[in-house]
């Protein structure tokens, strides 16, 4: 399960723990996937990811700005997280339709060929920093994404 | 035209190529590092990028992810700005390799004026006066001394590995010339690991004059007049006006005539600066700036020439529409560069911005990427924005720059504003008596009036 925050940020960038157990409450008494509430200019949502263990996880905002968003609240990094070292266009598997390099429950080895990132033609190969378990895949395949976007998790 | 161009800079040039973007109607791209997620040149872009953290070499200066950034977004040409990699040739080489259009020169033209020994050859050979002095390196210290005798004293000895002031040495008479060469030649040793050295006529009071240009890449040339950039610290420009005070229109026909015909003859593609030292009636050749200048708002203000937007139209085109004949010249332009320092000690002064008023009316024009709460970072250049006023002559600048001046606020940081504030007053400034070495006289008679 996924916490995400965003919108204007309040006077006190704080999370309401209490709105977020609430909703995610909410989550499992109506078998609901994902529940999005918005209110005083602060949006909540929680999410199941149904493969993954129960690990309520705040996570950094994807930085892409425009002139219409305001800045995320800034949140605790999970201590796992796995963020894109580079800017380029994300792969998770080695070729196109081949299967992905990991999937969510995998578990991974130091060093371990996480995904592809291409940046000038280039395939950059993102080895998993330390040993773990894959608790969560934050891309699709095939995505753009930014330097120290979110790509990952892994406990 | 292009489809979306990405602007390869941050700061008040992102939001000034931004500007010429939008009104040209190209969507844009903004690429910046962690350090300027909020940066007003990000707020507007249609798109942006995060290319890396805030070192710039790992992020403004990062070319692969630059490519990368243009990959992601299908931008089809980049913007450089100024600083970063406006001048880097192998830059503009590898967008070429990837079929994205570089907004500015070619690589040769850029790579020819990099090189200062080079740049200098090239200029003599296209008919630009350059400073008297040896042609190139020089041997033996007999030879140096025959040189001297030649071309009389003051003198510069200079390393040729040296730079940015670097490995400089004033002789000012035959006696001092045998001791000044092995301490230069030991010093160049030492500090460049060559003991090359070259001389050249030294200028006492040279003002720096230079000329605006923009050219086809066929052999079409324009130019859009001088700007006078002798107020200088360190090397530094804080003040440029135009037309320069110092010239009459015979002198500034034939400076600004040379320096066009010259870019004629190698076709030179995009905006360009001739940059001169100008004394006794004479101008010398210094380098020439193969990019947009920061100081070329006072062009803009004295042509109605919008410059960014020309050198796009140039990049999409390959055209330049505008003939010499064009190019109409209206009453007088100053800029300031308002930099984020202490007005004494020039120390940085990075920080948040917690009251910040503009001033406006007519004839104020503010480049400036600053606004009420932003934080202005440690990690890049000082500039908090460019004040720029016009008016129908250069009294008239004075006074509005004077009244435009004591409107601006900027609170929360140190600012050069006071310093402009003085210099506004000064009697010499006034009267456009001043030269390049003017500014740190100033600074140096208040510092030890302190």
């Amino acid at each position: 399960m996924v916490a995400r925050s965003s919108g204007t940020p309040p006077k006190t960038p704080t999370i309401d723990r209490d709105a977020i157990r609430d909703l995610a409450r909410l989550l499992d008494e109506t078998g609901l996937t994902e529940i999005e509430l918005q209110r005083d200019g602060v949006l909540i949502r929680v999410a199941r990811n149904l493969t993954a263990r129960t690990q309520p996880s705040p996570l950094p905002v994807a930085t892409v700005v425009d002139a219409k968003t305001p800045s995320p609240i800034p949140v605790e990094p999970h201590p796992g997280l796995i963020v894109s070292p580079m800017v380029g266009t994300a792969y998770l598997g080695p070729s196109p339709g081949a299967r992905p390099f990991v999937d969510v429950g995998s578990e991974v080895k130091a060093g371990e060929t996480l995904m592809i990132i291409e940046a000038m033609k280039t395939m950059n190969q993102i080895p998993a920093p330390r040993p773990g378990t894959v608790i969560q895949i934050l891309i699709e395949d095939g995505q753009p994404v930014e330097y120290s976007e979110p790509l990952m998790i892994i406990e | 035209m292009f489809d979306k161009i990405l602007i390869a800079n941050r700061g008040e040039i992102a939001l000034r190529v931004l500007r010429a973007c939008k009104e040209l109607g190209i969507p844009t791209v903004a690429v910046h590092s962690t350090a300027d997620a909020d940066a007003m040149h990000v707020r507007l872009a249609d798109e942006s990028v995060c290319i890396g953290p805030p070192p710039a070499i790992d992020s403004y200066l990062n070319i692969p992810a630059l490519l990368a950034a243009c990959e992601i977004t299908g931008a089809d040409a980049v913007h450089p700005g100024y600083g970063f990699l406006a001048e880097n040739a192998r830059f503009a080489e590898i967008l070429g390799e990837h079929n994205v259009h570089f907004i500015g020169p070619r690589p040769e033209h850029i790579r020819l004026m990099g090189d200062k020994v080079a740049a200098k050859r090239a200029a003599k050979d296209l008919g630009i006066p350059i400073v008297p002095g040896s042609d190139g390196n020089v041997g033996s210290d007999a030879e140096v001394e025959r040189l001297a005798r030649e071309l009389g004293f003051p003198l510069l000895l200079k390393a040729a590995a040296g730079g940015g002031g670097r490995g400089m040495k004033l002789v000012r008479a035959a006696d001092e010339l045998p001791i000044a060469l092995s301490t230069t030649r030991a010093e160049a040793k030492a500090a460049f690991g060559d003991d090359a050295l070259y001389v050249e006529r030294y200028l006492e009071k040279p003002r720096h004059i230079e000329v605006q240009i923009l050219g086809d890449g066929k052999g079409h040339v324009i130019h859009l007049g001088e700007r006078d950039c002798s107020l200088q610290r360190r090397h530094q420009k804080i003040w440029e006006e135009g037309p320069s005070p110092a010239l009459n229109s015979a002198a500034r026909d034939q400076i600004c005539e040379t320096a066009a015909r010259a870019m004629r003859t190698i076709k030179y593609l995009g905006a360009g600066t001739i940059e001169f030292l100008y004394e006794d009636g004479k101008f010398s050749f210094i380098e020439m700036n193969t990019r947009i200048q920061v100081e070329h708002p006072v062009t803009e203000m004295i042509t109605d020439i919008d410059l960014v937007a020309e050198q796009i139209r140039i990049a999409a085109n390959g055209d330049l529409s505008l003939k010499q004949r064009d190019v109409k010249f209206h009453g007088h332009a100053i800029e300031c560069r308002i930099n984020a320092e202490n007005p004494v000690s020039f120390r940085p002064s990075p920080g948040k911005i917690v009251h910040y008023h503009p001033p406006g009316g007519l004839g104020v024009r503010i480049d400036s990427a600053a606004y009420y709460g932003y934080t202005i970072p440690p990690y890049y250049d000082s500039l908090v924005g460019k004040l720029i006023v016009h008016g129908k002559t250069r009294d008239e600048c004075l006074m509005r720059l004077h009244r435009a001046l004591d409107e601006f606020v900027v609170d929360g940081i140190e600012t050069t504003l006071p310093l402009f504030r003085a210099l506004a007053r000064e009697a010499e400034i006034i009267d456009g008596d001043y030269h390049i070495h003017w500014l740190e006289e100033f600074l140096a008679r208040g510092a030890a009036e302190q």
